[in-house]
């Protein structure tokens, strides 16, 4: 009862502070467009990174949270790409704006890959996980980043011992 | 006596029927198809989602614009009525049936080091691809004098020539320099080029600063600074998936080769893909950065 009243409370304060700071519209982001999304991606790839590490570590549950990740970033995509964002820094290619349906419908692509990997490794599936992880960066990722993506020169790594 | 003139006449000059070539077997087709997947599954010859090998996809160069061919076994506009012999002359050697040259955008120098039962094998798959009858676009040369002089003059000055094996190697070091090398023609993008628009082989795989489709190529010898540090493992991994150790996944003209058309270098064997990780490795490092 007394959870409750403080769940209550807590709702009621940040609904209250919502209305009292909000000007009517909601802004979003850093106001760098080409930044957040460049965010957006490196969130992606490292959500991908770690979901390749749990595989390998025997940890298959523990893939549905980078693929949930995954698969609500995928949502947010094409909102990041609005018309007139290709910058200097941008590694988009024009084709973004040239073919629009098809930029969306690969970011639609990558959302179901994402969630069929987020339901089957909750399955805790490790085969069926790995039939899904053996082609998922070409499938989710690549089919977006080869029409669409400037693709970035190797980066400098430290050497490795 | 007449009568025998006329059939001796007759038989001398008759059209001769094209000598039926051998069917090759399954185990060939297989291998041609393998090899097919390890150049990338010659990508160049399909425009992305369209037909496989039927041509069309073009190509802007300093002397003009050329569209890839039709190599699907289409009779009238692919390669359907030419011999075994004439598709492996145009592979390696840049020659068409008849006569003409090819421009050097299909990499013909570097396939020249593909060996014999390789490219047998490769046409013997060529002949199984779905037929496609689409005509090929002209080629449009700006250069005056581009093929008569020119190109001839720069093949035989400057353009280096891989050398074919008497047998494929099979195995370790010498067959991943012959995969990187001859099949998978990976200096053609990631080899910087000289003035003269020739590969600059003593920086071989040292990375393209204004590679294909002015894209920045990265430097793939073992510089610890500028190059490929990544293991063994994980070039192998990268050539099957396309995934890089740090989370980001292949794209462009590496994701397409990677992914390929009706192979491509995903489809290579884990051992071929460690042979070529292994000679990645073995080779010069050469300092070179790519990219800010």
């Amino acid at each position: 009862m007394i959870r409750h009243g403080i769940v209550m409370i807590s709702l009621i304060a940040v609904t209250a502070v919502g209305c009292a700071t909000g000007s009517g519209s909601m802004k979003m982001g850093s106001g760098d467009i080409v930044a957040d999304r460049q965010r957006l991606m490196k969130l992606n790839g490292a959500s991908w990174a770690d979901a390749q590490a749990k595989f390998k570590a025997g940890n298959i549950e523990g893939i549905a949270v980078n693929a949930e990740t995954m698969a609500l970033n995928s949502e947010h995509i094409p909102m990041l790409f609005p018309e007139g964002s290709l910058t200097e820094k941008s590694k988009a290619k024009p084709e973004i704006w040239q073919k629009r349906p098809e930029f969306e419908s690969a970011a639609k692509n990558m959302g179901q890959w994402a969630a069929r990997l987020r339901d089957t490794a909750r399955t805790k599936d490790a085969a069926a996980t790995e039939a899904i992880m053996k082609d998922y960066g070409r499938q989710a990722c690549g089919t977006c980043h080869t029409p669409f993506r400037v693709p970035p020169p190797q980066q400098p790594q430290p050497p490795r011992s | 006596m007449r009568l025998a003139l006329v059939l001796a006449m007759t038989l001398l000059f008759a059209p001769r029927p094209v000598a039926a070539q051998p069917q090759p077997s399954p185990a060939e087709v297989a291998r041609g198809r393998y090899i097919f997947g390890a150049t990338g599954g010659c990508g160049c010859h399909t425009v992305p989602k369209q037909a496989a090998n039927a041509g069309g996809r073009r190509y802007d160069g300093p002397f003009g614009t050329v569209y890839s061919t039709n190599i699907t076994p289409d009779r009238q506009t692919g390669i359907g009525g030419w011999t075994d012999e004439q598709i492996v002359t145009a592979i390696r050697l840049g020659r068409r049936p008849n006569g003409e040259r090819l421009v050097p955008v299909h990499p013909f120098t570097v396939f020249n080091g593909m060996a014999a039962e390789d490219l047998k094998a490769l046409v013997a798959f060529l002949r199984t691809v779905t037929p496609v009858n689409r005509a090929n676009q002209p080629k449009r040369i700006t250069v005056p004098l581009f093929e008569s002089v020119f190109l001839p003059a720069w093949l035989a000055a400057f353009a280096p020539r891989e050398t074919p094996p008497a047998a494929a190697p099979t195995a370790g070091t010498a067959r991943g320099e012959y995969l990187v090398r001859a099949v998978g023609h990976c200096g053609e993008c990631h080899t910087p080029r000289t003035m003269t628009q020739a590969t600059d082989n003593s920086r071989f795989l040292a990375g393209n600063a204004k590679g294909p489709e002015d894209s920045e190529v990265p430097n793939i010898t073992p510089d610890p600074q500028t190059g490929l540090t990544w293991s063994e493992d994980e070039i192998a991994e990268y050539l099957a998936t396309g995934n890089k150790p740090d989370g980001d996944v292949a794209g462009g003209l590496m994701g397409e080769v990677i992914e390929g058309t009706l192979a491509g270098y995903r489809d290579l064997t884990k051992a071929d893909r460690i042979a070529i990780a292994r000679y990645l490795k073995s080779i010069p490092a050469v300092r070179n950065k790519i990219g800010k």
